[in-house]
């Protein structure tokens, strides 16, 4: 008897202990997170509903008016944010659709210097994102490399460039894709090489063909790989501004240009609140619904 | 409990924020002489005057290096992109400079705002040689509060080699036949250009019926064109390249052009040009009174209104400048040998406050988002 109390108080402290220790390394992050993350978000949440006043022009008082005009007003900006979904959207399939070859050549194609290839892969990534966008420019404009072989193999003339190339949102989505495939390819090549390998060796025991395996047995256990993939790219790309800035021109304006613009060029920043907190709703919807399917834990083991 | 320290924790910031800059009551209370002036003076301002962005020697030669000999104080520039930001900035009191460099149709919203002190004339010599004309945006309820210096043109500028306007009209600005090849500023100053377009009375007081109207003529017409600039210089670039032929500009943009020899033209349009003027303001809570005055002298004297004009095709404050100087077509762009006519309509409408600017804002934004 009493030596399972003592065996019982002894695991009740080392417990506790592990409690203590687990409380001490976790209180460094959550202080970062309450300070930097969720007192800023109250803050702006406040602001949008007029609680909080900054500039003498504030009304100060509490109002649900500009949240009212946004969701059922017949606001500009909740076509703008539709039309920033559906931009997402494209690229959100575009660049999955791409990288999943990319993953699946990596993981299960490459047997020698993996991830040497993987880092190759990478390695774009860690160069400046201004200049990897900025050299689309280049690359698409009215005198740049494509309209200039154009000319050259004379399918246009060069009075006549393909205009649409640049400043739209064939730019955009060309650009995003550009940026996010290599990140995006990453989620997929883990959770296809932790594939169980005796699985497919199986399947082709049992005479299956190679598509027959891909479709039957490699794409469904992949399918949390491409829905985290798929979340990864779609969730940033909606608030995306710094693309859309500079190539987008007039017709690839989005919903985050707004929200800059709206905080920059005047003093109406309880709409820009509005449009942020939004934003930040929906995402967190978003998030939550897509939370159910993607089982993080078969994703990372 | 995490509700409740959340909800703390927005209170104490909310306490925290920054007060506004209050209006400084240093008229009653005598001013420390310059040599107590803690020095290092700090000038809010545009790219490329003084800075270094567009000639670094030449700039610093004409903005810094009188100043520093008057003082043996070294400024040092904070740049904001266009009024809008800098104002924005002021407003919530994120701006601890001295010297300020707002254009005329802002005026009235710093001083509206406490943020700025009255400039004392007397204290600035090269002031005699500045054009009372200008001189005049800058007073406010009688007091000097801002010191306007440069100005300039607002006009559609093409490229005559690509170009034929059917009319010298702002309609070349959505003309069908140069689709994509067009540029608009990236400011609500488009919705006034539509305005005095579309025959509206005073674009800078228009109703919300006249605004509406203008947003969805805008609208109409967004598809032609191929980018809304920030920046004079970004617009330059591309026309330079070719990738536009038409574009709302400031002279800076016309002074390049010639420079490098192409065929621009520097419309005048039927419609009237619009002239802007930017001007000097000293901030409330600047400790630097007698140095700020001094960098305003600076910027009045003749050598740098003959810089503003070599280089930037903008107009300056200081009239002493000799006309034969410059390049002939300097003088012909600013219409520099008429100074009074070219000011005034019809040849051009100065650039006024708009007293419902979050109005304006707002139609603008539905124009870039639709």
């Amino acid at each position: 008897m009493a030596a399972t109390a003592s065996a019982a108080d002894a695991a009740r402290r080392v417990r506790r202990r592990d409690r203590a220790s687990t409380a001490a390394l976790l209180s460094g992050p959550l202080l970062w997170l309450l300070l930097f993350f969720l007192a800023p978000v109250v803050y702006v949440a406040l602001y949008s509903v007029g609680g909080i006043k900054i500039f003498p022009t504030d009304a100060g008082v509490w109002s649900v008016g500009d949240w009212k005009h946004l969701l059922v007003g017949g606001s500009v900006y909740m076509g703008l944010f539709w039309k920033s979904v559906r931009i997402s959207l494209t690229v959100s399939v575009i660049v999955v659709l791409l990288a999943y070859p990319v993953g699946y050549f990596l993981a299960l194609v490459v047997r020698k210097r993996k991830y040497i290839l993987l880092l190759l892969i990478i390695a774009p990534f860690l160069t400046s994102y201004l200049l990897r966008v900025l050299a689309w420019e280049v690359i698409l404009g009215d005198s740049g490399v494509i309209n200039s072989f154009l000319s050259l193999i004379h399918l246009r003339s060069s009075d006549h460039p393909v205009t649409w190339l640049l400043n739209s949102q064939f730019s955009v989505v060309l650009v995003l894709a550009y940026v996010w495939v290599p990140f995006v390819a990453l989620p997929i090549f883990v959770s296809l090489d932790n594939l169980d390998i005796s699985l497919l060796e199986a399947a082709s025991d049992l005479g299956a063909s190679r598509l027959r395996t891909f479709w039957r047995i490699t794409l469904p256990l992949s399918i949390p790989g491409v829905i985290a993939a798929f979340v990864f790219v779609f969730v940033p790309t909606i608030g995306e501004f710094v693309t859309p800035l500079l190539v987008g021109g007039p017709s690839g304006y989005m919903y985050g240009n707004a929200i800059q613009d709206v905080f920059t060029r005047g003093t109406d920043w309880q709409t820009g609140s509005v449009l942020a907190m939004f934003l930040l709703v929906v995402v967190a919807g978003l998030m939550a619904l897509f939370g159910r399917y993607v089982r993080v834990r078969s994703v990372a083991a | 409990m995490r509700y409740a320290g959340i909800a703390a924790g927005a209170g104490v910031l909310a306490s925290c924020k920054k007060a506004s800059t209050s209006a400084s009551a240093a008229s009653g209370s005598p001013r420390p002489a310059i040599a107590q002036e803690p020095g290092g003076l700090k000038v809010f301002d545009w790219a490329g005057y003084g800075g270094g962005e567009y000639y670094p020697k030449d700039e610093k030669a004409v903005f810094t290096a009188p100043y520093e000999k008057a003082t043996g104080d070294t400024p040092t520039f904070v740049l904001f992109e266009n009024d809008d930001d800098g104002f924005t900035k002021v407003a919530t009191g994120n701006a601890p400079y001295d010297v300020v460099h707002p254009c005329a149709y802002r005026f009235k919203d710093y001083v509206d705002l406490g943020a700025v002190q009255p400039w004392d004339p007397s204290l600035i010599k090269n002031f005699s040689q500045l054009s009372p004309l200008l001189e005049q945006l800058g007073q406010i309820d009688g007091q000097q509060y801002f010191i306007p210096e440069d100005w300039g043109y607002i006009a559609p500028m093409y490229n005559a080699d690509q170009v034929k306007p059917t009319e010298d009209s702002w309609s070349l600005l959505w003309d069908d036949r140069y689709a994509k090849r067009i540029a608009w500023i990236n400011t609500l100053e488009m919705l006034v250009i539509a305005g005095y377009y579309n025959g509206v009375a005073d674009p800078w007081t228009m109703t919300d019926d006249e605004l509406a109207q203008q947003r969805d003529f805008l609208i109409s017409k967004k598809d032609l064109v191929s980018f809304f600039w920030d920046q004079s210089y970004d617009f330059w670039l591309k026309f330079k390249r070719g990738d536009v032929w038409v574009g709302y500009a400031w002279p800076d943009a016309y002074g390049y052009a010639s420079a490098q020899g192409m065929n621009a033209v520097y419309m005048q349009p039927k419609e009237g040009r619009i002239h802007w003027s930017c001007g000097l303001g000293l901030f409330a809570d600047s400790q630097n009174y007698y140095h700020a005055h001094d960098y305003a002298n600076t910027w009045s004297s003749v050598d740098t209104a003959s810089f503003l004009e070599n280089f930037y095709y903008y107009g300056h404050a200081n009239t002493s400048v000799d006309l034969k100087s410059l390049p002939p077509g300097v003088v012909k762009a600013l219409n520099l040998d008429n100074l009074e006519a070219a000011l005034s309509p019809p040849l051009s409408h100065p650039e006024s406050w708009i007293s419902r600017r979050d109005v304006y804002a707002q139609y603008w934004s539905e124009v870039k988002a639709a």
